[in-house]
């Protein structure tokens, strides 16, 4: 076994506690039953029918014609009650559990013969505001609706026999195209939006993640050395800083790996059962190979200086707890270009502003992702380039740290002024 | 071959100068015993020759090698015990013994390695339990055993049986003895003034990071009419 396995295999072993697995997968199960349990009363919901009570004061042929067109739709179970007032109807629709009453007021049908217009009043009844009663009010919404569709194209079959009724009621049909650095594609400008921000919170989100992990469980095991007093004897082992370095991070990579997998599964499982699936290509807005290559490179190259900022906070943490508030500053240089950019696009930003992005490490995954969706290269590699450089020189600064007294002594500076 | 060659140690912390002057050597097979009042700068000796300090002024040569311009050549043959010291909670035992063998060995050896390791500890059934479940004088004998099982060139030991009870104390001054008949230079420190007068061929006292004596114990007992060396250390340091 090679020194580094021997220390990876270490670090593991003692970053892998009992209390974090079961941490672990108390969450994961937690978000699986969440999801489950959410996923199916939304399911169970929209499966089951809405139920609404009417009360009929019309009693024409209009009124009539409403009621079937009603009935006849799937998901309403209506009910007629056959009483005078709107009070009595209330009280019985709600004794009935239903979740709406309508009420055909009289002169009803004689406005809609003299397409004046008639109202139909909609009494939604409220029992809570659990998942349930919201869908129930949203089908009885679209019932209504539906009904107004479907009298307005009788008005028009009406008077334009044989034509079909949709093409009057909607003339003109807008068909959407974007025109995007010079690509034209069909799609609408909200449908980049939502692509965008699906871009520019999920590889934030993706980094932050990785980051929180990675780097508390770098600046824990830093930490855990200090705190039980392990890390002299480390040291003084045949072994060489950089390979002990090396084996923290990789240690603390393996171990953060895992978590992530196993929240990300876990979180994914929830949110495929809450939500259902939509996905928007737009072909002229894809990545290519090359460009997820790039996107992985860069985010690879994040993650490492985040680890190696992490290594090298982790040498002035004096145990696991003052470990957590260590991790604070690399969160909060991934927050700054997390919002920056949210609001605002790199390539129009003040030039001020894209100097500060640029020299922080973090922002360039997320450049990365937008400007590949435009196959913009120039800027990525750059921001490659620059991490890279970033990482060697944490690297070699670190390496120094670990060869100077300062690894030692943060220590006992702090012990001795208690 | 001279195992430790001190020459004009002087460590400064800001403005505390902890050493001042350090000047000793130790033999190969000798055990040198460093002894001082609190804050004389005992374990700042030891963790310079261990590599874990730099000297502001000075040298100092293990086996001829420079502990500053080649450290990585001197962590191969020295072992170091700190004087407050702990092993990783989460690993058992034997794990742990495993873990640092490794670096030392391989395959049938390092196995031997551990099982010596493993008998030096005298923790027997224990060593199956994490290292979380020792107690102080468990974990010492752990860490002590884990110090001399690769038979070093050098032992490092500072104040090797602090918090050891009086048998236990007894048995890991008896493995130091042995393993220095066995060829392994020991420079350790103390306060217990007994151990010294038992264990150490040459001692040192040290106040205010100088050297104010050196010799055989029974050489300074002689010297300052003393009946121990406690009484020595009384004398020379007040
Ligand atoms: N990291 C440090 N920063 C500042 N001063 C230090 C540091 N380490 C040691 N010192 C100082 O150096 C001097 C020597 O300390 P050292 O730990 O070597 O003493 P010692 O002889 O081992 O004492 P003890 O018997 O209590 O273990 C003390 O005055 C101590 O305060
Ligand atoms: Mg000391």
């Amino acid at each position: 076994m090679s020194h580094l396995t021997n220390l990876l295999r270490k670090e593991v072993k003692e970053l892998m506690t009992g209390q974090m697995i079961a941490s672990m997968l108390l969450m994961i199960f937690m978000f699986a039953i969440l999801g489950n349990v959410i996923g199916n009363v939304q399911s169970e919901a929209m499966k089951q029918e809405v139920r609404i009570s009417l009360l009929d004061l019309d009693m024409s042929a209009e009124s009539k014609k409403l009621t079937e067109l009603l009935n006849s739709q799937q998901n309403v179970a209506l009910t007629t009650l056959g009483t005078e007032s709107t009070e009595d109807a209330l009280k019985i629709a709600d004794n009935h559990s239903s979740s709406a009453l309508l009420v055909i007021p009289s002169g009803f049908g004689e406005k809609i013969d003299n397409k004046e217009g008639a109202d139909v009043d909609v009494y939604g009844i409220v029992r809570g505001l659990g998942i349930m009663d919201t869908t129930n009010s949203a089908k009885t919404q679209v019932a209504v609706s539906v009904i107004n569709e479907l009298i307005a194209q009788e008005y028009v079959r009406e008077a334009y026999p044989g034509t079909e009724p949709s093409n009057i009621l909607n003339p003109v049909r807008p068909k959407s195209f974007i025109v995007l650095r010079g690509v034209v594609s069909e799609g609408s400008p909200e449908m980049i939006t939502s692509l965008l921000m699906g871009q520019s919170v999920l590889v934030p989100v993706i980094l932050m993640i990785a980051i929180m992990f990675a780097g508390q469980m770098v600046i824990t095991s830093m930490g855990m050395e200090k705190e039980n007093k392990t890390l002299e004897t480390l040291l003084t082992l045949p072994v060489s800083r950089s390979t002990i370095i090396l084996g923290k991070i990789g240690g603390a990579t393996i171990v953060a790996f895992i978590m992530s997998i196993i929240y990300l599964l876990g979180f994914g499982y929830y949110m495929r059962s809450i939500t259902p699936n939509s996905s928007i290509s737009m072909p002229s807005l894809s990545m290519g190979v090359l460009g997820y290559a790039l996107l992985g490179v860069s985010l690879f190259l994040a993650i490492l200086v985040a680890l190696s900022l992490s290594m090298l906070l982790g040498v002035y943490s004096q145990d696991t707890k003052s470990a957590q508030t260590m991790i604070m500053p690399v969160t909060l240089l991934v927050m700054i270009p997390f919002f920056l950019l949210m609001f605002s696009d790199y390539t129009t930003m003040p030039t001020a502003l894209r100097a500060l992005l640029f020299a922080i490490p973090f922002s360039h995954p997320m450049i990365a992702s937008r400007a590949l969706l435009f196959g913009d290269y120039a800027v990525v590699i750059a921001g490659i380039v620059y991490m890279a450089l970033f990482a060697v020189i944490l690297w070699l600064i670190t390496i120094r740290v670990f060869r100077s007294d300062r690894i030692i002594t943060a220590k006992i500076t702090f012990r001795r002024k208690r | 071959m001279t195992a430790i060659v001190v020459d004009g140690l002087r460590k400064t912390f800001g403005k505390i100068a902890a050493l001042d002057g350090v000047t000793f050597s130790v033999e190969e097979r000798e055990i040198f015993g460093l002894i001082g009042p609190n804050g004389a700068g005992k374990t700042t000796t030891l963790r310079i020759l261990s590599t874990l300090l730099k000297p502001t002024e000075g040298s100092v040569s293990i086996f001829g090698h420079d502990v500053v311009k080649e450290d990585s050549e001197v962590r191969k043959f020295i072992s170091y015990l700190p004087e407050d010291a702990g092993a990783y909670k989460n690993l058992k035992g034997t794990e742990y013994l495993r873990f640092m063998a490794e670096f030392f060995a391989s395959g049938r050896d390092r196995e031997s390695m551990v099982k010596r390791a493993a008998e030096l500890t005298g923790l027997g059934e224990r060593l199956n339990d994490k290292v979380s479940t020792y107690s102080k004088g468990m974990m010492r004998k752990l860490l002590v055993a884990r110090a001399l099982m690769m038979r070093p060139r050098l032992a490092v030991l500072d104040e090797p049986t602090s918090g050891l009870d009086v048998i236990n104390a007894k048995e890991v001054r008896d493995t130091i003895k042995r393993f220095a008949k066995e060829g392994t230079a020991v420079l350790l420190s103390s306060h217990n003034m007994l151990e010294v007068d038992f264990l150490c061929d040459r001692i040192a006292l040290i106040d205010r990071g100088r050297i104010v004596e050196t010799g055989e114990p029974e050489e300074l007992k002689k010297k300052y009419g003393a009946k121990n060396i406690e009484d020595v250390f009384i004398e020379v340091v007040s």
